[in-house]
């Protein structure tokens, strides 16, 4: 049991045309830090590594990155706490703005993927506000995942206004339905954040496991 | 369709063998020869036992090949380590299906389930299916056929059980001849070597005389293949399951925090819930679903509330809202364009829950009842009644009734809350179909599983 490599996810990824913020991986940080520059700041700076399951606890994750001093600074302290330990690169994403939801599988022994939505961040885990689909998920089915959790009224912008597409989000969890159905050997996924506001929905951590 | 032809015979069997027959008392010989013996006079049973000459005064046969008749069903509740013998024996005597109630097979680990394959590998060649092992056996009352060992029969009916605990079943059929709830099919499956959960839903889907199933799960055996039988089925009869294995112990070490949050329970919730399978929280629950599943049409979310007692009725709005049991809004005008005798003038406030105070008589009640079941918005109706000096229980289930009679299509629920007072009227309630319940959150919980899409 081990992640999937930066290379593989992004590749598939794009074969099941699930959106997710432009990411690259590095291993040297003048190319990291011009990769940065091309695609402007803020940026978020964190590890991949097919073995550390939870890498913002080692200390892997910097976000909301603003300038070149505030890079180089979190790309040393980044390689300073991860020292030692067997790291692929450091990737390098643009951060984006919206609200952070949660999306994941599980690959069950009797009834196969089990499609999860739920709020980003720590409320998937400290709340558990999250419902399940057992794939195959068609649209209007996602769509019903994303309204029944209790937390909807917040994505939906409760006092703020802000609202989100969730048309987009339906689509992601179709696509991933799809990539679960038909790659075997995917065991897990986990995709949190991912980031949505008016516009589009996008993927900003991904761990695929096999 | 296959297999509902070969399961017909092994459920209203012309002959059965019980290889293991017993005059011990306490023994599962002895549960299976004293049930089948109380069964169908028209149905032959024969005592297999090569130790004892006679067993309950009728003479036995050493080996079911000594049988000169045919043999439709054999029962088997021998030590595990010779079923494999008998099983070939059975093959030989060329029975139309096998119960195999001994335990001491596939439960047990490795080499268990070494003897439980090897015996399914005989049976499947020579296609005779197999119900077990390490099981209760089945019972279906409708023909007095009960080839289990369980101490009690249980009435006839029209609910279908299927269930992976053996004992479970043996208190429910005794707490259930006590509520004169009764059954259709009851199948214990044990092992499922061969017939599944699966099969049996797909039967008792067929089975005429089964309007509701209900089943205790503690695990599923291809959970995909059970998912495509229960949709099906589901669309024809309301389906019921309590399932065990909620706590989620060995979740800890999954690898994605999808994995640690979709324990067993939420899976097979979430696959219950996709298949049209209801799933409830207690046994209380279970049976009480399937009473108004029996007695009532469903309906669509839109209910009155029609009490003498205030308390009662705000109660029941509570448990509503927290169902999601919508409840209809009800005006003075909607009321008093139907109470054209004006019945209901003392009301002060006549709204949805409609209170017809304390000192309510009969006429209060039908004019109540009647008032709501005639809106168009409301679909079903729960009816309270709360015990006064001068409330009349018999006289308002039979207008209870009455009223069922004019608007079949809507489904009532009853609350008459009380003990001595109320149980005549209860039975009678009950005698007429409408499902009574001795709380407001059960009768709430019991009209929820009518509402469609809920």
């Amino acid at each position: 049991m081990e992640i999937l490599s930066f290379e593989e996810t992004r590749k598939l990824l794009n074969k099941y045309k699930v959106p997710y913020c432009e990411t690259e991986i590095f291993n040297f940080q003048d190319k990291a830090l011009a990769f940065a520059k091309k695609i402007g700041f803020p940026v978020v700076l964190k590890i991949h590594s097919r073995t550390i399951f939870h890498k913002s606890e080692i200390g892997g994750v910097r976000a909301n990155i603003k300038n070149e001093d505030e890079f180089i600074e979190a790309w040393n302290q980044i390689n300073e706490n991860t020292k030692g330990r067997n790291i692929e690169g450091i990737l390098v994403q643009k951060m984006l703005i919206g609200k952070e939801i949660a999306m994941g599988m599980k690959r069950d022994n009797q009834f196969g993927p089990v499609m999860m939505f739920g709020l980003g961040g720590i409320f998937i885990e400290v709340l558990k506000d999250v419902s399940f689909r057992i794939a195959p998920v068609n649209k209007d089915e996602a769509l019903r995942m994303i309204k029944e959790i209790k937390g909807y009224k917040i994505l939906e912008g409760y006092r703020t206004g802000e609202d989100i597409n969730i048309v987009k989000v339906a689509e992601i969890m179709v696509s991933l339905s799809k990539m679960s159905m038909k790659e075997g050997n995917i065991i897990g996924m986990d995709f949190n954040p991912v980031i949505v506001n008016e516009k589009y929905a996008k993927l900003a951590d991904f761990r695929i496991i096999i | 369709m296959l297999i509902s032809l070969k399961l017909d015979k092994i459920f209203d069997p012309s002959s059965v063998a019980i290889i293991g027959a017993s005059d011990e008392k306490g023994t599962v010989g002895f549960g299976l020869v004293k049930n089948l013996l109380s069964g169908a006079k028209k149905r032959k049973v024969f005592l297999v036992n090569p130790f004892d000459k006679e067993v309950f005064g009728e003479e036995t046969y050493s080996s079911i090949k000594d049988i000169k008749e045919k043999v439709d069903l054999a029962i088997i509740a021998v030590p595990s380590k010779i079923v494999l013998q008998i099983v070939k024996e059975c093959i030989s005597k060329k029975v139309s299906g096998v119960i195999i109630v001994s335990a001491g097979f596939g439960e047990l680990g490795e080499e268990g389930k070494k003897r439980e394959d090897e015996i399914v590998s005989y049976l499947r060649e020579a296609k005779i299916p197999l119900i077990g092992p390490n099981c209760l056996g089945i019972i279906n009352p409708r023909v007095n056929f009960n080839a289990s060992f369980a101490p009690i029969s249980p009435l006839k009916g029209n609910i279908g059980f299927l269930s992976q605990s053996g004992a479970l079943l043996n208190s429910l059929m005794d707490s259930m001849n006590e509520k004169n709830i009764g059954f259709s099919k009851l199948v214990s499956y044990g092992n499922e070597a061969d017939l599944s959960l699966s099969d049996f839903l797909h039967y008792l889907g067929e089975d005429k005389d089964t309007k509701v199933i209900c089943m205790y799960i503690e695990g599923i055996k291809n959970g995909r293949g059970f998912m495509d039988v229960a949709s099906e089925v589901s669309k024809k009869k309301p389906i019921i399951v309590i399932k065990s294995g909620r706590s989620n112990a060995g979740q800890k070490a999954a690898a994605t925090h999808t994995g640690s949050i979709a324990g067993d329970y939420e899976v097979y919730a979430t696959a219950f819930k996709q298949s049209g399978v209801v799933l409830v929280d207690t046994l209380e629950e279970l049976f009480d679903s399937a009473k108004s599943l029996l007695m009532q049409p469903k309906c669509s979310n839109g209910i009155g509330v029609v009490t003498n007692g205030g308390g009662a009725g705000v109660l029941t709005v509570d448990y509503c809202e927290a169902e999601g049991v919508k409840l209809v809004e009800i005006k003075d005008k909607d009321i008093d364009q139907v109470d054209k005798k004006g019945t209901l003038s003392v009301i002060p406030a006549k709204r949805n829950p409609l209170d017809l105070l304390g000192d309510a008589l009969p006429d209060r009640y039908l004019a109540g009842v009647n008032a709501f079941l005639s809106q168009e918005r409301v679909k079903g109706l729960i009816i309270i009644e709360t015990t006064q000096i001068m409330t009349e229980p018999l006289e308002n289930a039979k207008i209870i009734i009455e009223m069922k009679k004019k608007y079949p299509k809507k489904p009532i629920v009853c609350c008459f809350l009380g003990g001595e007072l109320v149980s005549d009227a209860i039975k009678l309630l009950e005698k007429n179909n409408i499902p009574n319940y001795p709380d407001l959150k059960r009768a709430v919980k019991s009209i929820k599983k009518l509402i469609k899409d809920l």
